[in-house]
């Protein structure tokens, strides 16, 4: 059983440091905030699995560092972001895996979606001193697809319903997220 | 119900016409099917139809149920009672089966959809495509086989009820006891509301042991060259598309 952690932030700036010592799920929920956490994974054998979900209408920016500091720790960082407007929003995220960290696994997901024309950065890095762990990262900026919407429009829902469904499924990316406890959050994806 | 006057079509931003001078009319009830070679734009016209936002129409007309859609937006086509079953289903991340469904239920009512009801339907339908219930909480075709992705399309079908509905290639990507299924699926729902039409688009006849059509057409050279009964498509697994051009004296061999 993982320990959960929810954080919401709102119209602010804020730094998080944690030290993990067992397996821990993080919702991490954000609106037009920018924020830095730094992440220790202090166990050998500890999973982190990091959920970064932002609306964004400022310049903001998020800026993650996992720290693989014993051996056969597992993160997973999935990131997606919502621009709202034309404004900045920026996220830098680091996977960093030790030469004494053995057969560590180290994933980070990230995605920006642009509502209008703002400037979105992505900086996906995996700074790996060691031969045997597994590791991926991606990065998206872009619109939803032309395809989903036009085939979820050939069921009838109109433009707007399908951004609503889409901006839902995207920030809100995984199954057991308690809603009672992001009811801003939530309240705020109907204001995009 | 559907009727096609003289269509002209293209990729935007593209010159050459997919489709010229095309022209097809569809009654209440009837079934049709289009039949043609690679690329002749079988899976264009469907598209066309539906609103597609990658192509656009030059010139003529598409009528449906007597007025014009070309103006309509892809969801109000939608509304008024065309359903694409398409040929490669969309998998959208994030968006369940059940919330998309319901969306779409209450767009096209325009009524508030009873959550218990829905999914009380949901299940019984699930159960007549031989879908798991349990595909009605996952992303939408996130997943799916090619057999479970058609299966789901004749689910929303199922669902939402429409007045004339496109098969695109239904047969590509299901074995022989799901293509039974989909198809034993379509026939009750054409049995319950014998009012709808169908469009058929395909390259074999296969489909066609389980669905009867009234017209097979022979769409080549951007327009229908030809049009028969049912007995036209077997003529085309036999003779093959030369076949079809020797028979109606065209010079224009492939």
């Amino acid at each position: 059983m993982s320990k959960i952690l929810y954080v919401i932030d709102n119209n602010e700036n804020k730094d998080y440091n944690y030290k993990i010592v067992e397996d821990t799920i993080i919702y991490h929920f954000s609106i037009n905030s920018s924020s830095k956490v730094n992440i220790d994974l202090d166990k050998e054998g500890v999973s982190l699995y990091y959920y970064y979900s932002d609306i964004n209408y400022e310049d903001n920016s998020f800026e993650i560092v996992v720290n693989h500091n014993k051996s056969n720790t597992h993160s997973e960082v999935i990131n997606h972001g919502v621009n709202v407007l034309e404004k900045t929003l920026n996220f830098k995220v680091d996977g960093v895996v030790l030469k004494k960290s053995s057969k560590c696994i180290c994933n980070q997901d990230n995605q920006i979606i642009n509502m209008s024309n703002g400037k979105s950065t992505i900086f996906p890095n995996l700074l790996i001193d060691n031969y045997d762990v597994d590791s991926n990262h991606s990065a998206y900026i872009g619109k939803f697809r032309d395809e989903d919407i036009f085939y979820m429009e050939s069921r009838g829902i109109s433009r707007d319903a399908c951004n609503r469904l889409l901006l839902n499924g995207f920030l809100i990316s995984s199954d057991s997220i308690e809603y009672e406890k992001i009811k801003d959050f939530l309240l705020e994806i109907e204001n995009i | 119900m559907l009727e096609i006057k003289n269509l002209c079509c293209n990729v935007k931003d593209e010159k050459e016409n997919i489709l010229e001078d095309f022209s097809l009319k569809i009654k209440k009830g009837e079934i049709h099917v289009i039949m043609g070679p690679n690329g002749t734009g079988k899976s264009t016209l469907a598209k066309v139809i539906m609103g597609h936002y990658k192509y656009e129409v030059s010139k003529g007309d598409i009528l449906f149920d007597g007025e014009s859609i070309l103006n309509l937006s892809v969801s109000d086509r939608a509304k008024k009672g065309i359903f694409l079953c398409m040929q490669d289903p969309t998998v959208i991340e994030g968006v369940t089966n059940s919330e998309f469904l319901r969306t779409a239920l209450g767009e096209v009512t325009g009524e508030k959809v009873n959550l218990y009801t829905f999914i009380k339907d949901m299940e019984k339908t699930m159960e007549e495509v031989n879908l798991n219930s349990n595909m009605l909480h996952r992303s939408l075709n996130m997943g799916f086989s090619g057999g479970e992705k058609k299966k789901n399309e004749i689910l929303q079908l199922k669902i939402l009820k429409p007045k004339f509905i496109i098969l695109d290639e239904l047969d590509s990507g299901l074995d022989v006891d799901s293509l039974r299924i989909v198809c034993q699926n379509i026939n009750d729902y054409l049995e319950e509301y014998p009012d709808t039409a169908v469009l058929i688009i395909t390259h074999y006849p296969r489909i066609l042991e389980y669905i009867k059509p009234q017209y097979v057409h022979i769409l080549k050279d951007k327009k229908i060259l030809k049009t028969g009964g049912e007995e036209l498509a077997f003529e085309i697994e036999k003779e093959g598309y030369k076949g079809v051009n020797i028979m109606i004296g065209n010079e224009n061999h492939e």
